[in-house]
């Protein structure tokens, strides 16, 4: 049900270290919100589109990865044109969809569980300080990936049964019986959690 | 934190992830469709408080940094993040801790029903509308370059939808209380 937005591939970003990458998604928004010159966003915008568009993903694919947001961007671009001069717009538009695209293509060549060993390397310097420890971070993940298709099961439950009523199905009659059902589970699992001594408590 | 918070925690950002799924209503009345989740944060303040209901979107943020397709219509990744409407998704953890607390100040046992809708209502629209937008407007108002006044403005559209998700999480949050509170045994 939860499938990852990571797609296969052997190209050279995919070979890249995570930590490389990620980085480099930072100093790149870093630089990017510090210029405003079009002959620096507009290259970055091409390199980024380039390192996207070259990950083997289909055209289709790749449009449909960014394009709500670009439409948010192109939205807001079209206001701004009434706003604020239009070299100013056509910089905030490259350098957004040069990071949107940079971003995405961070996303399509990192596997989950890379990025886990990074935000255990990150949940470090949290773990010292005593605020969490980094094994509940995975597990609280491990649960919801676990426990995703099982609540929607149970959504489908809940509507099928609106339906033998011949009820509407409204958010409101569905959301709290959803809630109250899967939240009950709360202690069972807990429970099961510490008789398997997963946290070592 | 023992391991029901924790639990608890991974079971409503993944309630929230269902949310997502559910088919969006539209109404007649209000140009922009209704998505069940976005309701979420207002729902985890209002039901589990607000620890472990901020803990539960930062868990629900991080699904979406590592490229999990969780937001509503199959989104996620970083570049949702790194798009113009990326602060209201970081603003959520926020969202949701001072829809708890306030939820957590007003709501007890015993009193009367009215004065328990009131308090989920307040702690919804302070924490779900007044917070996130306090986040999520001036975040893309510095990303995308629009005025700040005029992204204001334009986000008041949306205002009428968010009233009345803040009631809908108003009378699902009563309901929950009800059957299973969870509020009082804070975390």
């Amino acid at each position: 049900m939860l499938t990852s937005l990571y797609v296969e591939g052997r190209s050279w970003f995919h070979r890249l270290p995570v930590r490389a990458k990620l980085i480099s998604l930072l100093l790149l928004s870093l630089s990017l919100f510090a210029t405003q010159s079009l002959y620096l966003l507009a290259p970055a915008f091409l390199l980024s589109g380039w390192i996207y568009f070259s990950l083997g993903l289909t055209l289709r694919q790749a449009l449909a990865r960014v394009g709500f947001v670009f439409f948010t961007i192109l939205f807001l671009a079209v206001v701004n044109l009434f706003l604020l001069p239009l070299n100013e717009v056509g910089a905030l538009v490259l350098r957004l969809m040069a990071l949107v695209f940079f971003a995405a293509a961070v996303t399509a060549t990192t596997t989950i569980s890379a990025f886990m060993d990074e935000i255990t390397i990150l949940l470090k310097p949290l773990e010292r300080m005593g605020l969490l420890k980094a094994a509940d971070v995975s597990l609280a993940l491990g649960l919801v990936l676990r426990f995703v298709p099982d609540i929607f099961a149970r959504y489908e439950a809940i509507r099928e049964a609106h339906r033998a009523r011949g009820l509407p199905i409204r958010p409101l009659t569905i959301i709290g019986p959803l809630i109250i059902l899967t939240l009950k589970d709360a202690d069972t699992i807990a429970a099961a959690i510490d008789a398997r001594g997963f946290r070592r408590q | 934190m023992n391991t029901r918070d924790l639990v608890l925690i991974a079971l409503f950002a993944a309630i929230v992830v269902v949310l997502g799924l559910i088919p969006p209503i539209t109404l007649g009345f209000i140009p922009v469709p209704i998505t069940a989740q976005s309701m979420g944060v207002m729902l985890a303040g209002c039901i589990i408080g607000a620890k472990r209901g901020a803990l539960s979107f930062l868990l629900f943020v991080l699904l979406v940094a590592i490229g999990l397709p969780v937001l509503s219509g199959g989104r996620g990744g970083l570049a949702v993040l790194a798009g113009p409407s990326g602060g209201f998704i970081l603003g959520w953890a926020v969202a949701a801790y001072v829809t708890g607390i306030i939820a957590e100040r007003f709501i007890h046992e015993g009193q009367p029903e009215s004065r328990q809708f009131g308090g989920f209502f307040l702690a919804s629209v302070v924490g779900g509308i007044i917070v996130l937008y306090g986040i999520g407007v001036p975040w893309l108002s510095t990303v995308t370059g629009t005025p700040l006044l005029a992204a204001a403005t334009g986000s008041l559209a949306f205002i009428p939808g968010d009233l009345l998700k803040a009631a809908i999480a108003t009378l699902a949050a009563r309901a929950v209380y009800a059957g299973y509170p969870l509020l009082p045994a804070r975390a």
